[in-house]
């Protein structure tokens, strides 16, 4: 792994580690409703300052925080046109599968390529070191599965232009 | 068009049909191919040695418009590519550019043999194609020279998807503008372009044509109609020179030349369905993380590789301790006794039975449950 990455991956990892301290607090707006704050953000003292990790122009990650609730938006690297395509597919794809990660936003926050939704439920439910590592992981598997990908249809592309040239001689 | 083969199916198919039949019969076969291209065939019960095919193809160019049949030249060629199998009837059936007898008792015997004259046979629409091109190529043009350089021609083999040839001196230039539907196609398209042109250049494909691709028009097209020159793939370029078209391999480079759009749609697509493939298989990996951050799934995933692989709802019925299968087929053969000893069976008796004379269980004082 690139020492940048790594480094941007540990900043995420011990940012999230600090903010997901969640706890259960019901809306202060609506009575027996319990609601994420990060989304609704009617109470400006139940929300925490948001948090930009930057690596590059095009590589960022956002962490908002509130008492109940965390949201971390990701934007991917997309270096050129196809990998652009590519990003696009990919994470169009999981966001169809978003049930299957059940922390998986089904539409991005405006301006980043995919959210995350942790609510206290999902922290009371699942191992807080794991869900983190899961966000983590899930950032190095989109950024691999984008290049695995380019590299793949660019070599698949190489194979079936020598092919059709051949037929010529 | 989708098909890379130069025989068409449907005709392969109905003329061995005809041909493997021992009595003939009335058949009369009307279809399109890839909505532009119309054959007929005809086999009649009263001249069982004699079926008849037609076969009507869009023309090739604006510029080279077929009225009523093929011009004499196109259809000497053909003769003398068939053998005597076939003979052409002139004028042509009504509405067909072409109209052929297929003696039938002329066929070749041998299975192997029959089977390649009839694909030989079926190829007629790719035959015609190819000759109207190759003419167009060798005789057409040589009137519009501007600098040595001919006019373009603009074929037009499928009505959305026009191509231009430009001859000169020493080469021929084909020249594809590219459209797509989708902006995705347009870029898998153009990284596709980009290794065409690369793998152009490398020693292994030096004797190929030399390929090149430009968003932009080519000089070639200059005064071409703004319509033509309007793509979002932009434009693939194949120089030809007379080695690529060298005996039988004329042929080869025609149907290769027109088929080019066919074989980037198809690739585009073969590429997206890979795309989509690995997508799904990295999917579940991707899954397989959160699932074990869940609290608990240790231990599920502990009693669970302890099992044997096979169906859940199999293992079940494994892990029922003695006493219950006891009970359970207990149960069934008590059921099977009191059957055979009922002497009257009324219909559905024993479902009113088991709903009013059920007798109430009533716990005992003294029962109790064991607790773990």
């Amino acid at each position: 792994m690139a020492n940048s990455l790594r480094s941007y991956l540990t900043c995420i990892r011990n940012t999230l580690d600090a903010a997901m301290c969640l706890q259960n607090f019901p809306c202060q707006e609506v009575e027996r409703h319990n609601k994420p704050e990060v989304e609704l953000k009617t109470s400006p003292e139940l929300l925490l300052n948001p948090i930009l990790i930057c690596r590059n122009e095009a590589e960022k990650c956002l962490i908002e925080t509130s008492i109940n609730s965390i949201r971390v938006s990701i934007k991917v690297k997309q270096a050129d046109e196809l990998e652009n395509i590519l990003a696009k597919k990919f994470l169009r794809f999981l966001s169809m599968r978003a049930e299957a990660f059940q922390v998986l936003r089904r539409k991005p926050v405006q301006g980043y390529d995919l959210s995350f939704l942790i609510t206290n439920y999902h922290c009371e439910d699942m191992h807080k070191h794991k869900l983190i590592d899961f966000i983590v992981q899930f950032m190095e598997d989109i950024d691999k599965e984008i290049s695995e990908l380019k590299l793949s249809v660019n070599t698949r592309g190489r194979l079936v232009a020598t092919e059709f040239l051949k037929q010529f001689i | 068009m989708a098909c890379f083969n130069r025989a068409s199916p449907a005709l392969v198919e109905i003329l061995s049909r005809l041909l493997s039949a021992e009595r003939q019969i009335d058949a009369d076969h009307c279809f399109y191919e890839f909505g532009s291209v119309k054959y007929h065939v005809q086999a009649l019960a009263s001249e069982p040695q004699n079926i008849y095919l037609s076969v009507l193809t869009p023309p090739l160019s604006p510029e080279f418009l077929l009225t009523n049949s093929l011009p004499n030249y196109l259809l000497h060629d053909i003769k003398n590519m068939y053998s005597d199998i076939v003979e052409i009837i002139i004028p042509p059936k009504e509405g067909f550019l072409l109209t052929m007898r297929l003696a039938v008792a002329k066929f070749p015997d041998h299975e192997e043999n029959r089977r390649k004259m009839i694909t030989e046979i079926s190829s007629i629409q790719a035959v015609i194609l190819s000759l109207q091109l190759k003419d167009m190529l060798w005789n057409l043009g040589s009137q519009d020279k501007t600098n040595g350089i001919c006019k373009p021609i603009q074929l037009v083999y499928h009505p959305r998807e026009p191509f231009f040839v430009v001859r000169m001196i020493e080469k021929i230039t084909a020249i594809f503008p590219m459209r797509f539907k989708d902006n995705s196609d347009v870029v898998i398209a153009t990284s596709f372009f980009q290794e065409l042109m690369d793998v152009g250049y490398s020693v292994s494909c030096a004797k190929a044509p030399h390929c090149t691709w430009s968003p932009i028009p080519p000089q070639e097209l200059r005064g071409e109609s703004f319509q033509h020159l309007t793509t979002n793939g932009g434009f693939v370029s194949f120089d030809i020179f007379p080695q690529h078209v060298k005996g039988a391999k004329e042929d080869k480079t025609v149907w290769i030349l027109l088929n080019f759009y066919a074989y980037v749609k198809h690739y585009v697509k073969c590429t997206r369905a890979f795309i989509q493939r690995k997508m799904r298989q990295r999917l579940e990996s991707m899954v397989e993380v959160i699932r074990k951050a869940r609290i608990g799934s240790e231990d599920h995933k502990t009693l669970r590789s302890g099992l044997q692989k096979g169906c859940p709802s199999v293992k079940k019925v494994f892990r029922l301790p003695k006493s219950k299968i006891f009970k359970k087929n207990y149960g069934k053969f008590s059921n099977q006794v009191r059957k055979i000893r009922w002497r009257i069976k009324v219909k559905g008796l024993h479902r009113f039975r088991r709903r009013w004379f059920k007798i109430p269980k009533f716990i005992s004082l003294r029962k109790y449950t064991k607790l773990d």
